[in-house]
């Protein structure tokens, strides 16, 4: 199957997710699809898939032009996928949800003798070892992730797309899955592949196109004559490279934040480190590795089995989420800031007033939109939040406003200590650096930031000191010295030490 | 400064105006009504109608209260009714049966429906279970135990000072009306200028990121529930007023006005967005309906079929409106 | 553990009452299992794809008195007016499913709207009055029994085996589940979502004019109150069930045993002579109960 994706663009409210993109995927050949965090790659697979249809542009199968309304569509079109996200029914079995689309009928009834026997079929081309009659909610998340690839095959579609397919797998199964990848091209399928991890594409892919910022940086170049510092160039792209931010010049504080030997109910064990005051601390690690959950502890989102907190020397402990924002000042930014961060459908001036209200309160207990904006027009000014008015609903903003919003709803709040997840993600590169300026500011009036996020770039420019976090525990600290290359090695060394121990022990209780 | 505190300030009005905007279409639909019916049926704007009028609409706009103050939350009530009539037999038994002075009995009433709203509080928070299913069960609980209790009996030797107060009248106006209008004016005071209100509509809005701000969600919503269960109280309270007797069917019938006027009014079903002003005209428009149906003699049977009718046209309406809003602002932007 | 709590309840009641164990006794109760079973049956279905209607018991009354006034004041044959009856029901759930799937409007509004639609067009055709003269044949069918086994219960019965085997083993049966279960991979594996939860109104909508019929014929007479108060009812047993409330959960076996558990604990009211209204009382501390036992176990399965 022959794919040609021309000039498709795709905007949401606020962020634009691609651009105008171009490229074509042929009849056997293993394509990658390649692009930092945000570049539209998971877009783009949605709209192949007829999840999202896209405002500009067209999508040719063959030649022919294909106008996808739904999922449906595009599966009957001979396309099929593996996303990022879960896409199973948990209280299914594993057979049931690898045939779903086609399950196999004898006279009218569903055959879920043949369903097992064709769904084993696919499976074992993966990992023999999972029972096609499990529930899938009983599996392990690298088994649910084998159940998904089993899915897609199992469709024996024409174009198959693999969005990091290989995230949470062994190296053991991923050689299989790129055992079976180089089977279904010799047979003249077209694949698109999907991931972070170079040397993966390296050895499988045959082509490479690499998004960057919803615009295309590089189009089916060859991989053979790509060398991997020009894939990572395309991908960062050296001249839009986010702007440094000036030497910090951080005096070595007081402790602002001090956590020794935490335990908590989402899976940490002996967490142990000092955040000081006027300090940006990175947490760097792969998704999934506890760097949010460890969060959500710290601010009395989940509970705390073991350890100490202790706060500018003193002991804490934290109670629950308002306890952690209005008795001892620790703030969250989420990277959801759809669903965690704003309330979207109110204004400006009651998202940043929020963290305040008892506060602001005047003594009969009556709180009035002209406190809320008293509180909340110098810093909207502070942080140049592009609006007409206050009273502007927050989800018509851009993302990079609404993420000033949420750095100034914590503002308001004169949190000490703030965790920001992934302040970045969504947000074009102009106003990447708008917010890297300002969280580098807001720690030099003395707030101490941690800082988490998968973007090296960013971490590198902007944390002091990073931390590395793998499987909920932390497994290097690295003073930052800014240079890019070796600071990412060094990074990057810390966690592949941990997968490759940690496969090692997952392939010893296999057996 | 002045210049930019001047174009906030006209913004501001703008947006009260647009918010304000359905609660205006409404007030028109309901003008409407009633030039119709006092065309049609001139009994319809006869002072008796008009007090009759005016002490449904009282009772109608409480019990319409009693759900918007959930709805704020997200959440939903079918337990006010169920409150409703517990409180009200609570009251007829102390003041027929122990001979408790009325103001007493009246306040403990009220405090018996405050305690099973927060009873249905406590419940959606700790189990975590949506509110549906857990008033769906507490109305069956509640009236179930009503009833085993009160043995079904009515009420109906209360001091005369109880139906005085429901047949007083200034001028065509029953003062229950104003009992309504000042439980709207303090309603009005809590979701627009009190922290704890604020906290309801947010966590009703976005319940997380509400939580991650700090505020206290679970609290909010056990407030609101609590807060229902008083506003059903008094629904069920102001009605034995007007019926002057304590009857174990009271109730029954609140749950589609009590979904009507806030839908009517604007509430958002999701949470997070209600109008107080909009509920009273809500009310208004159920209340001008069913009196207009009965003066026109066209009889009770068809009034539920207008009112589903009213409701479906009404979400339906509101739908295409907000569709066409969002429309509107893309294209704006792109 | 449902299985469990009624062979209990069936040995206290008989060692109890004398009464409980006769043919006559074990006939009332299976009659009175049938139209809660089936109205139990047309919630579960709207539930499974996270879903509610709480227009069961309005369309069914809307469905009991025009079969009546069918039979009665137009003289069709049973058979039609049975079969237009279902076609109404089915009309109905159609709409409701329609209603809610192409405005995106929560189900709840739709239905309560909806509810209060079939009702008024119910009330204002009969003004309250009930049809009284039902052919004989189909009066005869609502009484009659072989020993215990009321022919009422034939109908209820093949539902359920029906709908058992509709949702274990059709691929619409099957799509149902799925899309309960998780829409978004649902929609993502090509089943067309929109679609399957228009199919599980409709059928709701079926079940509850069976429900209504079968009312009918336990009556003797086409009332417009039939129906009136089947809401708890309707969530009660499907929720002690153990129906999960997100969709995608349900159990037509552990449904039916709760209609049982529910018609035992009435028939055992009746029997011992308590008030009538501990059942309502009741009915809601079971749901609670249910619930909460939920949770508990979700808590136990989470610290586990």
């Amino acid at each position: 199957m022959r794919v040609t994706i021309d000039s498709i663009g795709k905007s949401f409210p606020g962020v634009v997710a691609l651009g105008g993109v171009s490229f074509e995927v042929h009849p056997g050949e293993i394509h990658a699809l390649m692009g930092e965090n945000g570049a539209g790659k998971s877009t783009l697979i949605k709209i192949v898939t007829g999840v999202y249809r896209p405002d500009r542009g067209r999508l040719l199968i063959d030649g022919a032009a294909a106008n996808f309304a739904s999922p449906r569509d595009a599966i009957a079109a001979g396309i099929s996928a593996v996303h990022q996200e879960r896409n199973l029914i948990p209280r299914f079995s594993v057979g049931e949800n690898i045939m779903i689309e086609n399950l196999p009928i004898r006279r009218g009834l569903v055959d879920y003798g043949e369903a097992h026997a064709q769904a084993r079929r696919f499976l074992d081309m993966i990992d023999p070892s999972i029972d096609t009659r499990a529930e899938v909610r009983r599996l392990s998340v690298a088994q649910m992730q084998i159940v998904e690839i089993a899915k897609a095959l199992s469709l024996e579609a024409g174009l198959l797309l693999l969005d990091e397919p290989t995230a949470s797998i062994t190296d053991h199964e991923a050689q299989a899955l790129f055992a079976v990848l180089r089977r279904l091209r010799s047979e003249g399928k077209a694949i698109v592949f999907v991931s972070h991890k170079l040397e993966e594409v390296i050895a499988l892919c045959d082509r490479v196109t690499v998004l960057r910022d919803g615009k295309v940086a590089a189009a089916g170049e060859l991989i053979a004559a790509m060398s991997r510092s020009r894939i990572v160039s395309a991908m960062i792209g050296r001249e839009e490279r986010v702007a440094e931010i000036g030497p910090r010049t951080f005096a070595r504080g007081t402790p602002a934040l001090e956590v020794r030997g935490l335990a908590t109910s989402l899976g940490h064990k002996d967490v142990s480190f000092t955040l000081r005051q006027g300090e940006i601390l990175g947490l760097y690690g792969l998704v999934g590795s506890g760097r949010t959950e460890l969060a959500r502890a710290l601010i009395g989102d989940a509970r705390i089995l073991a350890g100490e907190i202790r706060l500018k020397g003193a002991p804490i402990s934290i109670a629950d989420v308002s306890d952690a924002v209005r008795r001892h000042r620790i703030g969250y930014i989420s990277e959801d800031r759809k669903n965690e961060g704003l309330i979207l459908a109110h204004p400006i001036r009651a998202n940043i007033a929020i963290t305040i209200w008892p506060r602001l309160a005047s003594r009969l207990g009556l709180l009035t939109r002209r406190l809320e904006e008293r509180a909340a027009t110098p810093l909207a000014r502070k942080l140049d939040i592009r609006t007409p008015s206050l009273e502007q609903q927050v989800g018509k903003l851009s993302g990079g406003n609404q993420q000033k919003v949420s750095i100034a709803k914590w503002l308001a709040a004169s949190v000490d200590v703030l965790i920001i997840d992934e302040p970045t993600v969504g947000i074009d590169i102009r106003t990447k650096t708008a917010i890297h300026e300002l969280i580098a500011e807001i720690t030099r009036a003395g707030v101490s930031v941690m800082l988490i996020s998968s973007d090296m770039p960013e971490m590198i420019t902007l944390a002091d000191r990073i931390l590395v976090m793998r499987d909920f525990a932390l497994v290097g600290e690295i003073e930052n010295e800014r240079r890019y290359e070796p600071m990412s090695r060094r990074i990057m060394g810390f966690i592949h030490a941990g997968l490759e121990a940690g496969e090692s022990q997952q392939e010893a209780s296999h057996g | 400064m002045s210049l930019a505190s001047d174009i906030e300030l006209r913004s501001g009005r703008r947006a009260w105006l647009s918010e304000q905007s359905g609660a205006i279409g409404l007030a028109g639909i309901v003008i409407i009504f009633w030039i119709v019916f006092a065309s049609w049926a001139p009994g319809f704007v006869s002072p008796f109608n008009l007090f009759a009028i005016s002490r449904t609409l009282a009772i109608d706009i409480v019990i319409g209260f009693s759900t918007m103050v959930v709805l704020a939350t997200g959440g939903m009530n079918l337990a006010i009714g169920a409150i409703g009539v517990c409180s009200v037999m609570l009251a007829g038994y102390l003041m027929q049966k122990l001979g408790v002075p009325y103001p007493l009995a009246l306040t403990v009433a009220l405090l018996l429906g405050a305690l099973l709203g927060w009873a249905n509080g406590v419940a959606i928070v700790r189990s975590g279970v949506n509110s549906f299913i857990i008033t769906l069960a507490s109305a069956s609980l509640y009236t179930g135990g009503m009833l085993i209790l009160s043995k079904a009996v009515i009420y109906n030797a209360l001091p005369p000072a109880i139906a005085a107060f429901g047949r007083m009248r200034f001028g065509f106006v029953s003062p229950l009306l104003i009992v309504a209008l000042a439980i709207g004016a303090a309603l009005v005071v809590l979701f627009r200028f009190t922290a704890l209100g604020r906290e309801i509509l947010a966590a009703g809005a976005n319940a997380r990121a509400a939580q991650l701000s700090g505020v206290p969600v679970s609290r909010a919503i056990i407030v609101a529930h609590t807060l229902s269960g008083l506003l059903a109280a008094a629904a069920g309270l102001m009605l034995l007023s007007r019926l002057g007797a304590a009857m174990p069917s009271i109730g029954e019938d609140w749950l589609l006005p009590s979904f009507l006027a806030p839908v009517l009014g604007g509430a958002l079903l999701s949470g997070g967005s209600i109008s107080v002003v909009g509920a009273m005209i809500g009310a208004l428009l159920v209340t001008t309906i069913r009196s207009g149906l009965l003066i026109m003699q066209v009889g009770n049977f068809w009034l539920l079929l207008f009112l589903g009718m009213m409701l479906l046209l009404a979400v339906l309406l509101d739908r295409y409106r907000t569709v066409y809003a969002e429309r509107r602002s893309l294209g704006r932007r792109a | 553990m449902l299985a469990v709590a009624i062979a209990i309840g069936f040995v206290i009641l008989s060692l109890l009452s004398p009464a409980f164990l006769t043919e006559y006794n074990l006939y009332v109760m299976l009659r009175s299992f049938c139209v809660v079973l089936v109205v139990a049956f047309a919630q579960m279905l709207t539930l499974a794809v996270g879903q509610l209607n709480l227009a069961i018991g309005a369309l069914g009354g809307l469905v009991a008195i025009a079969v009546g006034g069918m039979m009665e004041k137009l003289g069709f044959p049973i058979s039609a007016a049975v079969g237009l009856g279902l076609l109404i029901g089915l009309g109905g759930g159609l709409a409701n499913g329609l209603l809610t799937v192409r405005t995106g409007i929560n189900g709840f509004i739709i239905t309560l709207a909806t509810a209060s639609v079939f009702t008024g067009i119910n009330l204002g055709v009969t003004e309250s009055i009930p049809f009284y003269n039902l052919p004989g044949p189909f009066v005869a069918f609502g009484v009659g029994r072989f020993f215990a086994v009321p022919y009422l219960l034939i109908p209820p019965v093949l539902a359920a085996l029906l709908l058992a085997l509709f949702l274990a083993r059709t691929a619409p049966g099957r799509y149902l589940l799925a899309v309960g279960g998780n829409a978004h991979a649902a929609e993502l594996s090509g089943i067309p979502r929109d679609r399957i939860i228009v199919l599980a109104h409709a059928l709701s909508g079926l079940l509850a004019a069976i429900g209504a019929i079968l009312a009918e014929a336990q009556l003797g007479s086409a009332q417009p109150t039939i129906g009136a108060d089947w809401l708890v009812m309707s969530f009660a047993a499907p929720i002690i069930g153990g129906a999960a409330l997100t969709g995608g959960h349900i159990s037509v076996a552990a449904t039916a045993l709760a209609v049982v558990l529910v018609v035992l604990i009435q028939n055992g009211m009746v029997l011992a002579k308590v008030d009538p209204y501990w059942v309502q009382f009741l009915l809601g501390a079971l749901i609670l109960a249910a619930v909460g036992l939920n949770r508990l176990r979700a808590v136990r399965v989470e610290a586990a």
